[in-house]
């Protein structure tokens, strides 16, 4: 069914091509306007950090690594189970593997991370090495 | 781009205003928003509406029916540090916003919504007289 979807994709949904995608992998590809999940980033004086919007995931399975200066979280989302005598109309929400590395400024202490997931957002935040942060010089009389 | 629907797929047709479709809008004054993804899925007992909304609570989000047009409306609310600089952002806009239209089938009035982890999901039940019935057939 979905093939026959596919042969009318094209032309009758523009915009909407990601969602026809027969294997879920491949969506993330096909997806012009970003790749799973959004990110968003910014920095402080103090600190790096990185929202990852991964909606609808248990925090446990979630697995976030941090190495020198890159940060990569991998997990699973599973599509959700639907009963045979459902029948799905659209199917849109990304399933399936996904891990992204995300390369940090490399003044950051990996010691130093904290992860939140709340309301789908992961939020990790990483502090900048101390003897990078500007420091005020005392000038001695 | 122009709106298509895809009555052929679905008795719950979704529709966005035109300038919402796949980019957010950017209308002076107004937060942008996005269309969220969503799965919909039909079954005898109604239909279930599954919408990802990463970073809206319960606090920030909107549901209403109007007549049958479902409109769903959440703000993203992100825990950012005063001074934060964004040096990355695939995600640019501040909500939310998609509207379904129900079909007649669909009792609007008994809608069930939870929202957890960051995604809606909304239970419509098939209206009684829609639901298909069992006749008994009495002996002669």
């Amino acid at each position: 069914m979905i093939s026959d979807m596919l042969r009318f994709a094209p032309l009758a949904f523009e915009g909407l091509d990601d969602f026809f995608t027969p294997e879920p992998a491949f969506s993330v590809m096909r997806n012009r306007l970003h790749s799973y999940p959004q990110i968003n980033m910014g920095v402080t004086d103090k600190s790096v950090e990185v929202y990852m919007f991964v909606p609808g995931m248990d925090a446990a399975s979630l697995d976030v690594s941090i190495e020198k200066n890159l940060l990569s979280v991998s997990a699973e989302r599973k599509a959700e189970e639907s009963g045979e005598e459902d029948s799905m109309s659209r199917r849109e929400r990304f399933s399936g593997k996904f891990k992204r590395v995300i390369t940090l400024p490399e003044d950051v202490d990996p010691d130093q991370t904290e992860a939140v997931y709340r309301n789908g957002v992961l939020h990790i935040s990483v502090a900048k090495r101390e003897d990078t942060l500007p420091r005020k010089i005392q000038v001695n009389v | 781009m122009t709106e298509k629907k895809d009555t052929a797929v679905s008795k719950v047709e979704t529709q966005t205003p035109a300038t919402q479709t796949g980019t957010e809008d950017k209308t002076a004054k107004q937060v942008r928003v996005m269309r969220p993804a969503a799965d919909i899925h039909e079954t005898k007992e109604g239909a279930t509406i599954v919408i990802d909304l990463p970073g809206v609570s319960h606090e920030t989000l909107d549901i209403d029916v109007d007549k049958n047009v479902l409109s769903v409306r959440g703000d993203i609310t992100l825990d950012t540090p005063e001074d934060l600089t964004p040096t990355y952002m695939d995600v640019h806009a501040g909500a939310y916003q998609r509207q379904f239209t129900l079909s007649a089938e669909l009792d609007s009035s008994k809608i069930d919504a939870n929202l957890k982890d960051g995604v809606l999901k909304l239970v419509i039940p098939r209206s009684e007289k829609h639901k298909p019935r069992k006749i008994e057939v009495k002996a002669a």
